[in-house]
């Protein structure tokens, strides 16, 4: 079992707070993404979570023991944790072959050298690295040395796997490729996934609860599609997927779109006063005649699956994202008419 | 379409005129050298080796330098590799400073450090001695300095900082979540230590060890200085003898130990470069992400203690010793207030023959510097820039020079240029020059080329493109963008030069004295306190030109 939970997290790095009353319950067997910009604070948790960085506050569970507890002064080294990790340098060691680096953690427990080399043969064949167990890491491509930092990772079956941006250095296809694998192996194994990540689109595809992070607080926790469809705030719905953000004033119900009074929007967080009202470019639709809001197409790019086009509303430019559209179909300059589909809206901010 | 850039000519012409030079210079008389200790009169004759070997004293010799250095290259590596670690990746409080000091024996002339230790630890009246004596109630010193443990004490603590300086560069760029990777797959921080990191770091203790054999073993000053009072012969102290004795038998002696020491530096030289090519993990890692340093909890004081310990007794004990010694109003008195002055620094700074030697040392360190900066530029840019055959070739001379022994080098130049082969530089300031570039371009074209490889061709690339010539993108882009390098390798031949002993020693003549060899000639006259003025006179020569380097590199170079 390797259920996870945070409480009331704190931690400061000087007088700067990195890390603010994070909670997270993770259950056995759970995929959960931190997803947030550079410097929100989420590998400071991951690395608190492997022992690498003491809380200034809060307890650490992990599998039902306590590893960390500040005020009892409880502290359990990462050796210890039974937990294993894949770093973004891939930290796989220079001077020790592919089979030497996977059984590592199998040596260290002093394991006998043949159910060793099985074990390790199994986790190399999981990763399909098998024959490359001769090799040294100099001899390898960088998703190689991922392979082989994950198959260590995993040979100890712990339960529990953190992963701090294990993408982020490979080139765009092999990061896709690995996405599912890493995926498809957590499916196989049962285990616990903690996954660290800037990239929205590895959160969403891998995951089964996002956590979105800014300024060392949790934004929102929830499955991607909550997350994408129902963001808690303007930070999330500007983080995840593409938005576009116009000024608004909530009235009773209602909340209508600057400079368009005639236009309202209902208004079911009850907002009042100075609002944002938030619609993706892909649910909005452009159309010549009969559309809700006048605009003149100001520019529009071709995307090959969609047209990107930018309509100049009053003085602000929406963005709309025309999923399997003929380029041509408008052109610069023309009035159009666009409605809006899934509108979100929320208080304003800062 | 625009003419041709006329890149490929000029450029042409700079390496074949620096090639001749480097190899006239460098390669030639290192042949004359080999040549001279085999033939005999144009005769295949190797029987001077067996004679010069068959001696009791050289022999002797030899086996003091090897037993020497191989005690200094391990003592070296057992201070210096927890030292680095210390300075390097924990939070031992103060290593900044620490790390300052540690290296400042590398600045420090050798055989100034030499006479600091006699000062300290002479069996008759050695400062430190005295303390010992009086605080433990000793009838006798307990230290005896002229003595093969004497000679190994200083050589270790003045040849140690190559050591730390190679290793603790290898500690801070390695990529500490491969320690990380160890502790999460369950190893004891000690363990770690064991499976990861020293592993790890061989390639460059190995590498900073042979660094210490060799500086040792090519050592003069300290050898001749602290080991002749107690006869002790080394290889160097045995060359120089030779060379005295200034008939062709001895040169031809010497010729045959220099040919020796010199197979055996660049042997090792040549090693070291080749395993750190094949074996230096540290550059292997992916992107280092934050330097992680490790928590010394309750051991941080005693650590502290330690570190500041060896720093003291290191660098301050002999510094103090050498600035107390020169403000001694009377040497026999001992070290009280009212026997504290500047009377021992009056003759000095009036005396026209001490004051003569110093701006000439300086004047001598200041044309090296300039004609070796100039050339190091040209070595610089055609190994790093251009792509035109052979642009490594002399870089790889001017590494030749810099890994020879320097009493080796004055040595071939010795032979090679006193007339036998048409140019005689004997007994002119221009033997001295040669021999400074000979052995210290190599820093200054490793610090040029560093900086100049920063440079992106594209900003060439622009400057051509906007219509200037190869000469004036050099001037207008080039030159302004490493200028601090080109500062930093200024004087990183300048000071090395000025305070220069053992080839200066042997390359002198009546009207070239160098401030070393009139150091070297004052300590073995004994006379002590003008030495210590002289000292402590280089001493505020090297501060003021390592205060000036780290304020034009910004910290990035110094000596």
């Amino acid at each position: 079992m390797a259920d996870l939970k945070l409480c009331h997290i704190y931690k400061k790095f000087g007088n700067v707070m990195a890390v603010s009353d994070f909670n997270i319950d993770v259950a056995d067997g759970e995929f959960i993404s931190f997803l947030g910009p550079s410097g929100c604070g989420k590998t400071t948790i991951l690395r608190m979570i492997a022992g690498f960085e003491k809380p200034t506050e809060g307890t650490v569970t992990i599998g039902g023991t306590e590893v960390y507890n500040g005020s009892k002064g409880v502290f359990l080294a990462p050796e210890k944790r039974s937990i294993g990790m894949v770093f973004q340098s891939y930290a796989v060691w220079p001077h020790m072959n592919v089979a030497d680096n996977v059984g590592y953690p199998l040596k260290v427990r002093g394991i006998p050298k043949d159910e060793r080399l099985q074990r390790v043969m199994r986790m190399l064949e999981l990763v399909h690295m098998r024959e490359y167990a001769d090799r040294f890491p100099n001899q390898l491509s960088g998703g190689q040395q991922q392979r082989v930092a994950l198959a260590r990772a995993l040979v100890t079956q712990t339960g529990l796997l953190l992963l701090d941006e294990p993408l982020s250095n490979l080139d765009a296809k092999l990061r896709e490729s690995m996405r599912f694998e890493i995926s498809a192996i957590q499916k196989e194994l049962g285990i616990t996934v903690i996954y660290v990540t800037h990239d929205q689109s590895e959160a969403m595809t891998m995951s089964d609860r996002i956590v979105v992070m800014s300024m060392g607080k949790m934004q929102q926790i929830g499955r991607p599609y909550d997350v994408y469809t129902n963001p808690a705030n303007q930070m999330v719905a500007d983080f995840i997927g593409l938005v576009n953000f116009i000024p608004a004033t909530a009235k009773g119900d209602r909340i209508f779109m600057q400079g368009q009074e005639s236009l309202s929007f209902p208004n079911p967080k009850q907002l009042s006063g100075e609002a944002v009202l938030a619609v993706r470019p892909e649910n909005i639709s452009i159309a010549r005649t009969g559309g809700m809001i006048k605009g003149i197409v100001n520019h529009c790019f071709y995307m090959g699956d969609s047209v990107d086009y930018r309509i100049k509303v009053k003085e602000q430019i929406i963005r709309v994202i025309w999923k399997g559209a003929a380029y041509g179909i408008f052109r610069d300059g023309e009035t159009v008419y666009l409605d809006f589909d899934n509108v979100m809206s929320f208080a304003k901010e800062g | 379409m625009k003419k041709a850039l006329p890149r490929f000519d000029s450029k042409f012409i700079v390496v074949a005129v620096s090639v001749l030079l480097l190899l006239y210079f460098i390669v030639f008389p290192l042949l004359v050298l080999i040549y001279d200790s085999l033939f005999v009169e144009g005769v295949f004759d190797i029987s001077n080796y067996k004679e010069v070997y068959g001696k009791k004293v050289n022999w002797q010799a030899l086996t003091n330098t090897v037993q020497l250095s191989l005690v200094v290259m391990i003592a070296s590596i057992a201070i210096t590799v927890p030292m680095a670690w210390l300075v390097g990746r924990t939070d031992l409080p103060g290593r900044k400073v620490f790390r300052t000091i540690l290296v400042a024996s590398y600045m420090i002339p050798p055989y100034v450090g030499a006479i600091a230790w006699i000062q300290l630890l002479n069996p008759s009246v050695g400062y430190l001695n005295d303390f010992l004596k009086f605080i433990f109630g000793l009838q006798k010193a307990p230290f005896d300095i002229y003595t093969m443990g004497g000679v190994a004490w200083v050589l270790t603590l003045f040849y140690s900082p190559f050591a730390f300086i190679t290793i603790s560069r290898a500690m801070e760029k390695m990529d500490p979540t491969l320690e990380e990777a160890s502790r999460i797959s369950g190893s004891s921080p000690l363990k770690t230590l064991w499976d990861v990191t020293l592993p790890l770091m061989m390639p460059s203790i190995v590498a900073g060890g042979l660094l210490v054999f060799i500086a040792a073993a090519s050592c003069f000053g300290i050898p001749a200085i602290v080991g002749m009072p107690g006869n002790i012969e080394v290889m160097t102290t045995r060359i120089v003898t030779f060379v005295y004795m200034g008939d062709a038998k001895g040169i031809r002696d010497a010729t045959a130990l220099s040919v020796s020491m010199m197979i055996v530096a660049n042997g090792l030289l040549f090693f070291m470069s080749w395993m750190l090519s094949h074996k230096d993990y540290t550059t292997i890692s992916g992107k280092s992400t934050r330097p992680n340093t490790v928590e010394l909890g309750k051991w941080k004081w005693p650590a502290f203690a330690l570190v500041a310990g060896y720093a003291f007794v290191a660098v301050v004990l002999p510094l103090a010793s050498v600035v107390v010694t020169s403000f001694l109003v009377s040497m026999s008195k001992g070290l009280s207030l009212d026997n504290l002055g500047i009377d021992a620094w009056i003759p000095v700074i009036t005396s026209s023959q001490y004051m003569e030697c110093i701006w000439r040392s300086i004047g001598y360190g200041i044309i090296a510097a300039c004609i070796g900066t100039v050339l190091s530029l040209f070595v610089a840019y055609l190994s790093v820039k251009t792509n035109i055959a052979g642009r490594s070739l002399p870089d790889l001379l001017v590494v030749l020079g810099g890994a020879t022994p320097s009493i080796v080098i004055a040595l071939a130049l010795i032979i090679t240029f006193s007339g036998n082969f048409g140019l005689n530089l004997y007994s002119t300031m221009w033997i001295l020059i040669v021999s400074y570039l000979v052995k210290y371009m190599t820093m200054s074209v490793r610090t040029i080329a560093a900086s100049l490889s920063q440079v992106h061709i594209s900003l060439e690339e622009a400057a051509l493109n906007s219509g200037a010539s190869w000469i004036r993108t050099c001037w207008d882009i080039i030159i302004p963008l490493v200028s601090p390098s080109i500062v930093a390798g200024w004087f990183l031949i300048f000071m090395p030069s000025f305070y220069e002993l053992t080839m200066s020693n042997l390359l002198y003549g009546s009207d070239t004295k160098s401030l070393g060899v009139l150091l070297y000639e004052l300590q073995t006259y004994a006379d002590t306190q003008n030495a210590s003025v002289l000292s402590v006179i280089i001493l505020l020569i090297v501060l003021i030109g390592n205060v000036v380097l780290n304020k034009v590199t910004k910290g990035k170079v110094s000596i």
